[in-house]
């Protein structure tokens, strides 16, 4: 797989796109709307940025406090494509000029399998039997696999929509202990951070068995986040993050924590020290950590996503272990959020979780998360957990988790499930592989087609995908018209802003939803792609007049 | 009273606004007889004083400014006249303060019954303040970590201060079978009644749809069908005029979260928001963990008075005057938060003095969030409950928010549903934003909907059988309770019980009630002490009696014992203290022991105590086993009539108690006299040795009894025991007169000096054992007792002499 993977990269520098980034090296930083406007005569090559979420923020409310409007403003602007899109879901048979959501993380692939396993005497009208996933069937299975899954219902294929003989004894999910009704432990009932425990020593592999002392579980990584920039930070101190990233984590440190992030931008070329697009270096950690303490800032850790949102990259062994020792050498914490840890559909990239190494550099400070929305395509169910060997963090974090507690019903559905190990191995996750990666050809090819560059290694729900050659001038402000543009046309992606990312013109572009829906969302896509100009090839000059563009 | 009168005219006049806009709050009261008119003419005169001072302050500070910006020339005149208003401000000031003094009046002396005993702890009396129970977070500094940041040692440190007795239950929680020694949680307040029922309607087969939607993101606020379904809900059971708006719903993952969220969005930090005391504790958790706002007490005081109808009553004066206080103080108060029907106190407030509330707070422009958590948890048919939310007109909407959840009164808690109803859109998705950090599970939506539109359920079955259940255990409880002689409030809802033992605290304050609270941790037996609801006045404690039948009279036996061993611990502490000073002073008798023995003595005999609260422990067997008749139906019943192992029936008199010595001496016992340090018992004899201050000494527990007494090296502990209740069989037969009961074991190598026992004593020769000659001892006069018991005492400390009395 590497070798696509190479592909792909050189893909993205061979492309014309790509051509025009390459001619303007000394252009970087123009793209940060907001540092140039405030600084006009910083130095081009920035290699950082603290974030500021409030820097937008305009009104207050006679109502609310100061930081109630503030929090009020994030819901207000957060979330306007989702608002717009819950106004008018597509719906197959309702709604079918509804938009399509390409924008949301989610794994829609593997709905019919997890409806079963959590609930296996739900009406059929949850299961959706026939509906769209039947066309996947076009798409290559291998004889291997059906053939190690004798027990599995096919749900794509129409004639058996829920098969009688299926054993799995999933009575197991209705138990209602009177205990899961009272009040818990608040880090999670034993039982499952027990289950939880041996779970990731198995799927992380790592050295020793986990500890469930050393687990806290709770509602989701949102409140992880928000818990632990509480309990490591004071407020107005920030955490590192190489950028893009998942920009949500913006929110969910500011709001209670009152915490910053200080972006560690990376760019989408290859130079000498990188291999790939986008690859986060120690230099530019150090690079970053030095800038935002020379601006005063100061740093308390670093946030690491692996597998990376949006890149869907993945660290290497060695990789990550020279980020550990950058952050011992800091005394800085490192979170790691491996919420795609399973979503990674190419055997080849040959991911390794943070726990799997033999020997932390900085156990202590070392903090893993984990979740459930992702790899079990359960965004709903709202499980979250936090991995650390520090006590004190553990327990600190605890004593949050009354406010992000975790409903004693699903706690024990999410153990029941955690513990079915073959169910796991044998059905859901070469399914869900094999479903990913369908989906993941279908769209690459598209794009491909369409002669768009992108990033993308094999793990994750999305692409990473370059329209930079479709933006008349390469600002935020174009990056947002083209993606209204694509939400007239009725298919919501996510700009590159959201993310932090320093180059306009990126978008993610999630494919885990089912084909009938990808297909015309891909269509959609296609259609305002076609109808945009292309910039053509000799645009540097232009490019370079942007900084004086109307936006500042 | 004519001077208050006189003077509490003048700042009428001063500050002008006061009588008349609190005027219309005040007409409900406005009473035609004299006295009452005056009670409420004293009462304002705190805020009147304070109304004054804000005044004043804002003259200086406009004079300051007129001072400092205003051209030198023209100063002169101007500024004398500002000088002169000043000066007459403060001598008005000055003129009301003895009233205001006079009205001041401690509810507990407990300053001064210190007095008496003597300055044996001074570190008790300066630990009295009133302080919060987390700001006397010393334990902070135990929690040394690189690597948390301040404030997350803050909230570490908080949590397991206020949630150690949680946490302890949690890891050692009784069972019927498994753990019939473990902790049984009267303290917090959980719903364990309906359980069954809950658990067998939830598993029932609508429960268990599922849906894609539940496994995705969806709306931050709440699921839609949910949030409709709830305003639906809150439509039916708040009886409002008009349907509710599911868009004024949102819902977090418990109340908790709800009200720390809403004290984010509406203050800053360092705000604060007025809280009438006792108050659930859980308030001042949920504002310092994250938001940082702080709560302004409004204390409520438990003696009924002219001013207040019944005990802890809320008064728009009461908050008045803390408001104003608060800003004298400087501090910004954004709203007030009430809870209702009532925690701890059980009290449900009715219309019209919601509606004082509710105009009081729109005068000061406050947010008012209204805790409605046991909304259907009266049980009392007589009590009608009204929402805030079934109010006609409010006074102002917009400011106006209402929490409720299903933990309380569906027994759920661990369900982790709270839902905000507010007329403020602003609120409402400032409060969305939160909605990522405090989300619940789709399919626990899909179950709260299921659950809550089953109105059917509901009203036939689940709420009929959940009051009959809460009546019934209630009904148990206050019965348990007026046997024992505990004064308690009597209201119809809620799960619990505010009782008071402030009996059982001498002195009266706060550090006694912790011992208290210990005694009971001793027994296995969790209660919140009023301190976690900020009281301001020792002694109170709420009980949860919504249990489960059984567990509620194992429950009630070991709060009894707890009682009995508490107050003879106290009466031997007490001797002890009171004669050391005696003996110290080298005088037979300070008029302050004189006091003391006459008016303690006839109690620790068990003679003479008309209200019989003294001696408690012996008499209410007959009538707790009357009152622990059938109060629950079921097979539980006979189990209600077993009787309490520490108390053998029948023993009125006739009989000693077998109230083992450990049990009887308690907690700040040191286990090893001066002789065995280092301690043979090892390390987990917990005595700290004879230099250790009393406070810090471990506390033993009943558990460890055995043990302790098959070790023979242990026999030089100083063992006590008490057994009263009149005459000894013994003793009689051998004519002896009737009187206490004394039996004293001597340790054979070591000398004695029993005739420490006073003249009066009566000795009789025993059996003489490898090591102990045995006395028995019968005392007879009341006057002897206290020197004669702290002489034992000492004697025993040293290790001479083994005790039992």
């Amino acid at each position: 797989m590497s070798t696509l993977l190479q592909k792909e990269s050189r893909m993205t520098t061979a492309c014309p796109g790509s051509d025009s980034i390459q001619g303007l090296p000394g252009n970087k930083g123009d793209g940060l709307e907001r540092k140039c406007s405030r600084k006009p005569d910083q130095k081009p090559l920035k290699s950082y940025g603290v974030g500021d979420p409030t820097a937008m923020f305009s009104s207050g409310s006679p109502y609310l406090s100061s930081r109630g409007s503030v929090i009020k403003w994030f819901w207000d602007s957060a979330e306007e494509g989702y608002r717009t899109y819950h106004m008018d879901e597509y719906d197959e048979d309702e709604n079918p000029s509804g938009i399509i959501n390409l924008g949301t993380s989610e794994n829609k692939l593997c709905f019919d399998l997890l409806s079963r396993r959590v609930s296996p005497s739900a009406p059929l009208s949850g299961i959706p039997s026939s509906e769209g996933l039947s066309s996947w069937d076009s798409l290559e299975y291998s004889p291997r696999r059906a053939g190690c899954l004798p027990r599995l219902p096919r749900p794509w294929s129409q004639e058996a929509p829920l098969c009688p003989g299926d054993h799995l004894s999933q009575s197991d999910m209705l138990q209602v202990e009177p205990s899961l009704l009272q009040y818990p432990d608040w880090r999670g009932h034993l039982f499952l951070r027990e289950e939880v425990a041996r779970f990731l020593s198995f799927y992380c592999r790592s050295p020793a068995p986990l500890k469930p002392e050393n687990m806290v579980v709770l509602n989701g990584c949102a409140s992880l986040f928000s818990a632990l920039a509480t309990v490591l930070c004071e407020a107005g101190e920030a955490f590192l993050i190489p950028a893009p990233y998942y920009g949500a984590i913006t929110q969910h440190v500011y709001l209670y924590g009152n915490v910053r992030l200080v972006s560690v931008y990376l760019d989408s070329e290859v130079t000498g020290l990188e291999t790939r697009p986008f690859q986060l270096t120690v230099e530019k950690l150090e690079m970053a950590l030095q800038g935002a303490n020379s601006e005063g800032v100061k740093v308390k850790g670093l946030i690491l996503i692996n597998p990376q949102n949006p890149l869907g990259d993945v660290y290497s062994p060695a990789e990550l272990q020279g980020y550990l020792e950058f952050a011992k050498r800091h005394e800085l914490h490192v979170m790691v959020d491996e919420v795609y840890m399973l979503s990674v559909f190419e055997e080849s990239v040959g991911y390794r979780s943070v726990l799997s190494l033999e020997r932390l550099p900085d156990p202590q400070r070392t903090h893993v998360m984990w979740a459930t929305s992702k790899d079990f395509g359960m965004s709903g169910l709202r499980f979250g957990t936090l991995y650390t060997e520090n006590r004190d963090v553990a327990t600190a974090v605890a004593s949050l988790c009354r406010y992000h507690g975790l409903s004693g019903l699903t706690q024990y559905q999410m153990a029941q499930l955690l513990r079915d190990r073959d169910w796991i191995n044998q059905v859901y996750l070469p399914e869900n592989h094999a479903r990913l990666k369908a989906a993941h050809t279908y769209v690459s090819e598209d794009l491909r087609a369409l002669g768009i560059p992108f990033v993308s290694r094999g793990a994750g729900f999305f692409i990473w995908v370059d329209l930079r050659k479709y933006l008349p001038e390469a600002t935020f402000e174009e990056e947002v018209l083209l993606w209204r543009r694509f939400l007239e046309n009725k298919v919501l992606l996510s700009f590159g802003k959201a993310f932090e990312c320093k180059e306009p013109g990126w978008f993610r572009l999630v494919f885990s939803d089912k084909t009938h829906r990808l297909r015309l969302g891909m269509q959609r896509v296609r259609q305002v792609l076609e109808g945009q100009p292309q910039v053509a090839e000799d645009t540097p000059p232009r490019q370079i007049q942007e900084p004086r563009g109307p936006h500042r | 009273m004519a001077f208050v009168e006189q003077c509490s005219s003048q700042p009428a006049e001063a500050s002008g606004k006061t009588q008349g806009t609190s005027g219309p709050s005040h007409t409900p009261h406005t009473p035609r007889v004299p006295t009452r008119d005056q009670a409420l003419r004293y009462r304002s005169i705190h805020t009147q004083l304070m109304e004054m001072v804000l005044t004043l302050r804002q003259t200086v500070e406009d004079h300051i400014t007129q001072l400092t910006t205003r051209p030198q020339q023209q100063d002169g005149q101007a500024i004398r006249e500002q000088e002169a208003l000043l000066g007459r401000l403060l001598f008005q000031i000055v003129s009301f303060l003895p009233a205001v003094a006079q009205s001041f009046q401690p509810p507990c002396t407990s300053t001064d019954s210190r007095g008496d005993v003597g300055g044996g702890q001074p570190v008790q009396t300066s630990r009295q303040t009133g302080q919060m129970f987390y700001q006397e977070s010393d334990f902070e500094n135990t929690v040394i970590s690189y690597d948390l940041s301040n404030r997350g040692i803050d909230i570490s440190a908080l949590y397991h201060l206020s949630f150690r007795d949680y946490n302890i239950y949690q890891g050692n929680k009784y069972h019927k079978n498994k753990n019939t020694l473990g902790y049984i949680n009267l303290g917090t307040s959980e719903n364990k009644l309906c359980t069954d029922l809950l658990a067998e309607r939830l598993s029932q087969s609508d429960m268990t749809y599922i849906d894609e939607d539940l496994l995705q993101y969806t709306d931050w606020r709440g699921q839609p069908f949910l949030r409709k379904e709830v305003a639906r809900f809150l439509t039916f059971y708040c009886k409002t005029p008009e349907f509710l708006d599911p868009e004024n719903v949102v819902i977090l993952n418990g109340c908790p979260a709800v009200f720390s969220a809403l004290a984010m969005v509406l203050c800053d930090p360092g705000e604060a928001f007025l809280v009438p005391t006792p108050s659930y504790g859980g308030f001042a958790f949920s504002t310092h963990l994250y938001s940082k706002v702080k709560l302004i007490p409004v204390h409520l005081e438990s003696q009924v008075t002219e001013a207040n109808g019944y005990p802890f009553q809320l008064t728009v004066d009461k908050l008045e005057q803390a408001l104003l206080g608060a800003k004298i103080e400087g501090k910004k108060v954004r709203g007030l938060v009430l809870i209702n029907p009532q925690n701890p106190l059980g009290d449900v407030y009715s219309q019209d003095s919601m509606m004082e509330y509710l105009e009081f707070a729109k005068k000061y422009n406050l947010h008012v969030i209204v805790d409605e958590m046991y909304m259907l948890s009266v049980f009392d048919e007589a009590i009608t409950f009204h929402s805030v939310l079934s109010m006609k007109s409010l006074p102002d909407p917009n400011k106006t928010h209402v929490i409720w959840g299903t933990s309380k009164d569906f027994c759920i808690s661990g369900f982790r549903f709270g839902a905000l109803y507010t007329h403020n859109r602003e609120v409402a998705s400032a409060m969305s934003s939160f909605g990522y950090l405090h989300s619940i599970s789709g399919i626990a939506q899909y179950k709260l909907h299921q659950l809550l539109q089953d109105r059917e359920w509901i009203d036939n079955i689940y709420l009929p059988s959940y009051h009959f259940r809460l009546q019934e255990a209630h009904r148990y409880v206050t019965r348990k309770l007026k046997a024992l002689k505990v004064p308690f409030l009597n209201r119809g809802s809620g799960l619990y019980v505010w009782i008071n033992l402030k009996q059982y605290l001498d002195p009266c304050t706060f550090e006694e009630e912790l011992l208290l609270h210990r005694r009971f941790l001793d027994h296995k037996l969790i209660l919140s002490p009023g301190k976690t609801f900020m009281c301001k006045e020792p002694g109170w404690f709420r009980l949860i009696f919504a249990a489960r039948p059984h567990l509620l009279r194992i429950a009630m036996r070991r709060f009894q014992q707890g009682l009995v061993e508490h107050k003879q611990e106290r009466r031997v502490k007490q001797l002890e203290d009171a004669t050391k000073e005696e003996v110290s002073t080298s005088q037979p008798e300070t008029p302050a022991t004189k006091a003391w023995r006459q008016r303690e003595a006839p109690r620790v005999l068990g003679r003479g105590d008309p209200a019989g609260k003294a001696v408690s422990a012996p008499r209410p067997q007959s009538a707790a086993v009357a009152a622990g008749g059938p109060p629950l139906p079921g097979p539980a019943q006979a189990a209600g009539r077993l009787p309490f192992p520490g108390f053998p029936s029948g023993l009125g008199g006739q009989r000693w108690e077998s109230v083992s010595g450990r049990q009887a001496l308690g907690a700040p016992v040191p286990r090893c006299g001066p002789s065995c340090a280092p301690c043979a018992d090892g390390p987990e004899c917990g005595c700290l040795g004879p230099g250790a201050p009393r406070a810090q000494r471990r506390r033993t527990r009943p558990g460890e009894d055995s043990t302790q007494t098959a070790r023979p090296r242990s026999l030089g502990c100083r063992r006590l025991q008490l057994r009263q209740g009149g005459a000894i069989p013994a003793l009689q037969s051998r004519g002896a007169p009737r009187g206490l009961g004394l039996e004293v074991s001597l340790h054979k190598s070591r000398p004695c000096r029993l005739a420490a026992l006073g003249s009066n004593s009566h000795f009789l020769p025993e059996t003489r054992s490898w090591f102990f000659r045995r006395a028995l001892a019968v005392l007879q006069g009341p006057c002897a007792l206290p020197p004669a018991l702290a002489a034992l005492s000492r004697i025993s400390e040293a290790g001479h002499v083994g005790v039992r009395l």
